[in-house]
Formats: structure tokens, C-alpha cells, sequence
């Protein structure tokens, strides 16, 4: 018998889970396939931040829809995905940080959102043991948060199988099959074709790979980052901490289990699918979260690992149809998927039912000229 | 009823729990490490992963030896961030200096 889906989508991690969910909620049957387990590529190795503050106004709209979205989430899903509204500071240590996160406010303003430039004090007020060295003080927004990406991919998943849906997973997608520039079919390595009209490459740091299946080139590249988790501790501070300096780095302690977790951007960045662990980090990141929060330094470091940010040469993802009819693209989300995921989930399947979005995303579009960077990255 | 068997000591998961995610269908070690937190916490899988093997292995009927445990991290036992950061090389220090 012919093996048919309504829509296939290749990849579980939380962008392939959200829009699988949506699509199934339209009542599509939906397959995903994806080559691992459900979180192995980037969404299980992200430490769970979720931010409005953006410079890009789509990225703040998106962003504005998706805490909405985990708002509310624990009853949609009926699970608990450990959703804390606990802020996000972004620490200027720089004149020049400083005058980048108020050009930031002014456009997060108009969108709505609830954000300040706070004075140092009021920054250590926020967060317990701060160090306010060099510090000139920090953007807050209090309704920026944290969620546990295992919990939410995992529960848009079962969403998915409530509703008829099928996740295949320790299945690599090897070949999509065409017929005049429209999706036929695609193959597994288990030798089984699929037959769907809409086929969305989800595919994470994978997703260049997959695009060129159907012949298209798309600008995503894997660069490798790091996190550690150290053990459970009493409750310090809500909000994720951001020092964008050079040699900074990002935290927040996790609200349900009291971890610390975080991860700095290396410089220069590391391109390429490699995801081994360096001990470069975990010996800088301590000295960094240390130098940071000084009464952290007696806290024990139980756990590192790295992932890939899937980037484009923008900093924003893309998030589109394209010239191959019922081929879509929701990939390259440079670090953020796991907070841009319900979102964009939930549009992508709007674009994908309707043809049309309920916010345009042409900024995120496959065929944009990438020259307006993102300044909160 | 009887009390509940504990299997991961560090975040507090019993046997009923982990034998209802199997029955769910998430029959990798990896897979249950990700749902339900165990190997996760202060021993990291040291003292429940192989436990879990073994109720995996029972369920499902794969050989033990067959079943793939977690990538091991570092620092394999805690270690305390003042400790780690006293052998940081500061790498971007380095390249500032340039």
C-alpha cells in the first residue's frame, strides 16, 4: 500500500514539533521524520532562554506571539514545560552596549513590549550578588522568561500523536523526489517512500542538506557553542543574565530545579558540525560566570556539552515557501528555534493551510538580500 | 500499596515513572535520560542508568548489551566553578592582545 501524509516534515526538534502540532490541530496528517531522537540536534542542547528583546521588529512580533503561546501552553498541552516569566537582563558594561540596547528599547517600545534601561543598583537589586564593576546598567524586560525544551518538543509530540499524527524517528531522509518543481515523494535509508504535497525542511543544522535534496542552496551554516549545567542551588536570581562583553557570557538558574545553565559565544566562532565538548570552556566559563556573580564560585559544575546555532548570514531565520511548490523552509534560527518555535510553528502552518501568514514574514524570507543584522545577538 | 521504588536517586524518579514513559513509547536510554530528568542530576546516570537499562531491556526485550547508554561528560565528578576557572587560559585575553 502507498504510504501518504498530508504534510511530512523533517526533523523533531522544537521546529518541526511546533509546526507538525499546528498543522495536526488544522487536522493535516502529519509525519515527522526525523534521523535521531526527538531534541538531539539543537533544540535538546539549548538552555531554554526565551526574550522579546530584539532590534528586528519581526523577531520582536514573533517573540510577542511566542510567550503568549508558552503562556499558556501547560493547558494547551496539557503538560507542564516548566514556563517562568522571570526576565532577561542584558548587562552594558559599555557606552557603546549601552547606546545599542536603548536604540533596542525605543523599537521594542513601539511593538508593545514592556522593557527598560535600568541604573546598575537597580540591576543588582534584580539579581543577588552581582558584580557592578565597569557596569553602567542594564535593558529588563520582566516578561521574557525560560521553559524546558525536552518538556515542550516532547509535548507538541504527543499533541501530534493525539491527533493521528506519526513521529519516525532513527530515520534519515535521503532523497525528495519532484515532478515539475512540485514535492512528490521523499525516501527513508529504511527503503520506505513517503508521498505527501507538502514536505517542510525542519531539519535544524541539517537543513542545508536536506534544501539541496530538492536542488536549492540555502545559506545556513552550523557553528558550534557550549553550555554547562551546574548542580541545584537555592534560588539566586529570576531574570537570564546577558554580558555581551567580549569575553561574556549568558545564565539564568532554572526556576523549577534551581541549576544554574549557560553558555558564552566563542570568539573567533567555530564553524562546522562538530559538537565535541572543549575544555577550553568549561575552565573560561566558570571564570566568566564567576567573574560575573562572585558568590557562584563555590558551585560545582556537573555537566557540559555543545550544540550547533544553525546561522545565516543575517542572524535571522528562514522561515518560508520556496520555488519548489509544497517544499518549505523553517530552518537557520541562529540560536534561537527554541524560543522562536511555537511561534513560527503556529505560522508556518497558517502560510502552509491559508497561504498567508498572520504577520508577514518577508523579512525572514528565503530570497532577502541578509543585510540588516540583528543588534540584540 | 507498596512504597514506590526509587531509581535515580539525584532527581528523584521512581520505577513507575520510567516505566511509564516506556509503555509511551520512548524506548532509548537517551530518550528517558530527556523526558524525565534522570542521569541528569549529581551522579549524572552513575547510579540509575543501568537500572534503567535493565527495566528497558525486560520491556522491550532488547539485549542489555544492545542498548546505547548517554554520551559521559566532563568534568565526570563536580567540580566547583572556582576550582575550573583557576585553569582558564582566557583565550580571548590572548587575542585582544594581538
Amino acid at each position: 500500500m502507498k504510504k501518504t501524509a498530508d504534510a511530512i516534515i523533517i526533523g523533531a526538534g522544537i521546529i518541526g514539533s511546533a509546526t507538525g502540532y499546528y498543522l495536526a490541530k488544522k487536522k493535516l496528517r502529519v509525519l515527522i521524520i526525523e534521523k535521531n531522537f526527538p531534541c538531539y540536534g539543537s533544540t535538546g542542547r539549548c538552555i531554554g532562554g526565551i526574550r522579546q528583546q530584539y532590534s528586528h521588529p519581526l523577531s520582536i512580533l514573533v517573540m510577542k506571539e511566542s510567550v503568549k503561546i508558552f503562556s499558556s501552553l501547560k493547558e494547551e498541552l496539557g503538560k507542564d514545560i516548566e514556563w517562568y516569566q522571570g526576565g532577561y537582563l542584558f548587562l552594558a558594561h559599555s557606552e557603546d552596549k549601552m547606546q545599542t540596547y536603548l536604540k533596542a528599547i525605543e523599537i521594542q517600545k513601539q511593538y508593545g513590549l514592556l522593557v527598560r534601561f535600568i541604573s546598575a543598583d537597580d540591576c543588582a537589586q534584580i539579581v543577588n550578588g552581582l558584580n557592578t564593576e565597569d557596569l553602567l546598567g542594564g535593558a529588563y524586560c520582566p516578561t521574557d522568561g525560560q521553559a524546558n525544551p525536552f518538556a515542550t518538543t516532547y509535548g507538541f509530540l504527543e499533541g501530534i500523536k493525539k491527533r493521528k499524527g506519526t513521529i519516525l524517528t532513527n530515520t534519515k531522509v535521503i532523497k525528495i523526489f519532484t515532478e515539475h518543481y512540485k514535492v512528490v515523494s521523499l525516501l527513508t535509508d529504511r527503503g520506505d517512500e513517503y508521498f505527501a504535497p507538502i514536505i517542510v525542511n525542519a531539519a535544524g543544522p541539517w537543513a542545508r542538506e536536506v534544501a539541496k535534496m530538492v536542488g536549492l542552496d540555502v545559506p545556513i551554516e552550523p557553528e558550534r557553542h557550549e553550555s554547562l549545567v551546574t548542580e541545584a542551588c537555592e534560588r539566586l536570581f529570576d531574570p537570564m543574565l546577558v554580558d555581551y562583553r567580549q569575553d561574556g557570557c549568558y545564565f539564568i538558574q532554572n526556576y523549577g530545579t534551581g541549576h544554574f545553565v549557560g553558555c558564552y559565544t566563542p570568539v573567533p566562532n567555530v564553524p562546522g558540525f562538530d559538537i565535541t565538548a572543549s575544555s577550553e570552556f568549561i575552565t573560561e566559563m566558570p571564570r566568566r560566570m564567576a567573574r560575573l556573580v562572585p558568590k557562584l564560585k563555590g558551585i560545582k559544575v556537573i555537566r557540559q556539552w555543545a550544540g550547533s546555532y544553525e546561522m545565516t548570514p543575517d542572524g535571522n531565520p528562514i522561515v518560508d515557501k520556496t520555488p519548489v511548490e509544497g517544499f518549505y523552509i523553517s530552518a537557520g534560527m541562529c540560536g534561537h528555534g527554541f524560543m522562536f518555535g511555537p511561534a513560527l510553528g503556529k505560522f508556518l502552518a497558517e502560510l502552509i493551510t491559508t497561504g498567508t501568514s498572520p504577520i508577514p514574514l518577508d523579512d525572514f524570507a528565503l530570497n532577502r538580500q541578509f543585510a540588516k543584522a540583528e543588534a540584540m545577538k | 500499596m507498596s512504597k514506590p521504588t526509587v531509581i535515580c536517586r539525584c532527581e528523584e524518579i521512581t520505577e513507575k515513572e520510567i516505566v511509564a514513559v516506556i509503555k509511551q513509547g520512548y524506548t532509548s536510554l537517551d530518550e528517558i535520560k530527556r523526558i524525565l530528568r534522570c542521569g541528569m542530576g549529581h551522579c549524572q546516570g552513575r547510579s540509575c542508568l543501568m537500572l534503567i537499562a535493565r527495566i528497558l531491556s525486560r520491556m522491550t526485550g532488547q539485549p542489555i548489551e544492545k542498548i546505547k547508554f548517554p554520551t559521559s561528560r566532563p568534568p565526570l565528578k563536580p567540580v566547583p566553578i572556582e576550582v575550573l576557572a583557576k585553569y582558564s587560559s582566557n583565550p580571548i585575553r590572548k587575542t585582544e592582545q594581538k
